[in-house]
């Protein structure tokens, strides 16, 4: 889920941005520093706002003014065991990809996937595997066709990798594992009609 | 107007903690890197990056250009996955759920879910029901029916 989280850092504010208003200038450069990345509070989407700013003594021969800053950010941090609302990605042999949107490294790995279940080709995208699964005679598939509940199960945090290959998936800093094997999640047209259950809009 | 709509905000995180809330955030099991963290709910959230980004509009003629991809699509996520969506009625969510002995990641996880019945609540938070604590269904219920009576659209 979302969290405003408090922080303390030591902010260099670099001379051409001392022009600026103290805040707007303290905010330029802590936005640069966090946004979009993933902190070990997770992951940073704005900057909240800024409490309180001590310093700005510049030192002698360093051109940018120092502040102790005070500030609180809006992070995206997963907790095991939270259900969270997602979409359907895509899928192959190992299992499901689910996305937020803004965060896309969700998997779902087949032996979290309700049994019985079994992965066959999808007719309607030949590079990728469907998942469906077998209840009481009747078939499931999971697809794109509604909102996917899944339950967190474990969050990884991957060491960055000094090279890459030039064809290697991108870095995800933050990999979480979910679950859909229990009451209540998968997709939500399991548990009631194929209806969004929180926003009437129609999909885009 | 605008600072009407600062002030909603603003009333809603207030400077200090109370003891309260300490407590959860110790239960939240979050290091000691950052001073204090309080979970918000999706529409919570909507609100601020919604608010954030009016503040970029008045300053700029294209906001989409400043606002980086996560901005933008944490923004349509919380719009997608929020049933209420005027300051009102979040901040009536909250104070119906904060009277029942919730922490506040159990909190935001049923305001984010909007689970329909005790049943359907226990399934996405199953700590309701942990020895000790003392949900029973009715109370549930009638949590759940609170927060039903909260209008949705204004």
């Amino acid at each position: 889920m979302f969290c405003l989280s408090e922080m303390e850092d030591t902010v260099r504010v670099p001379p051409d941005l001392l022009k600026l208003p103290l805040e707007v200038a303290i905010k330029k450069v802590l936005q640069k520093l966090l946004l979009n990345k993933v902190l070990s509070i997770g992951l940073c989407v704005t900057i909240y706002d800024i409490k309180s700013a001590e310093g700005g003594f510049v030192l002698p021969g360093d051109g940018p003014a120092t502040y102790k800053v005070r500030f609180r950010i809006v992070v995206f941090r997963p907790f095991v065991g939270e259900v969270i609302a997602a979409r359907f990605k895509e899928s192959d042999s190992n299992g499901l990809r689910l996305t937020l949107g803004f965060f896309e490294d969700i998997y779902v790995p087949a032996p979290l996937i309700p049994r019985p279940n079994r992965c066959e080709p999808d007719p309607y995208n030949r590079s990728q595997m469907r998942w469906v699964w077998i209840f009481e005679e009747q078939e499931y598939i999971i697809d794109h066709s509604c909102q996917i509940n899944f339950r967190v199960e474990n969050i990884s945090y991957p060491p960055v990798p000094t090279e890459q290959a030039e064809d290697a998936k991108p870095f995800a800093p933050m990999v979480i594992t979910g679950t859909i094997d229990d009451d209540g999640l998968g997709p939500v047209s399991w548990w009631e009609g194929c209806s969004e259950r929180n926003n009437e809009d129609d999909d885009t | 107007k605008e600072r009407e709509k600062r002030e909603k905000l603003r009333i809603r995180f207030p400077s200090a903690m109370s003891g309260e809330e300490e407590e959860n955030a110790a239960e939240l099991k979050i290091g000691d890197e950052f001073l204090k963290a309080k979970c918000l709910m999706n529409c919570e959230v909507s609100l601020i990056l919604e608010h954030k980004y009016e503040q970029l509009q008045q300053v700029s003629e294209d906001p989409m250009n400043q606002v980086s991809q996560v901005f933008e699509k944490s923004l349509q996520y919380v719009k997608r996955f929020s049933r209420y969506k005027n300051p009102d009625a979040v901040r009536q969510v909250r104070e119906i759920l904060s009277r029942h002995q919730l922490t506040e990641f159990e909190l935001c996880v049923l305001g984010n879910l909007c689970p329909e019945t005790a049943e359907e609540a226990v399934a996405m938070v199953p700590s309701l029901k942990t020895k000790g604590r003392a949900h029973s269904d009715e109370a549930i219920e009638k949590m759940l029916n609170d927060l039903s009576l909260v209008k949705r659209f204004e």
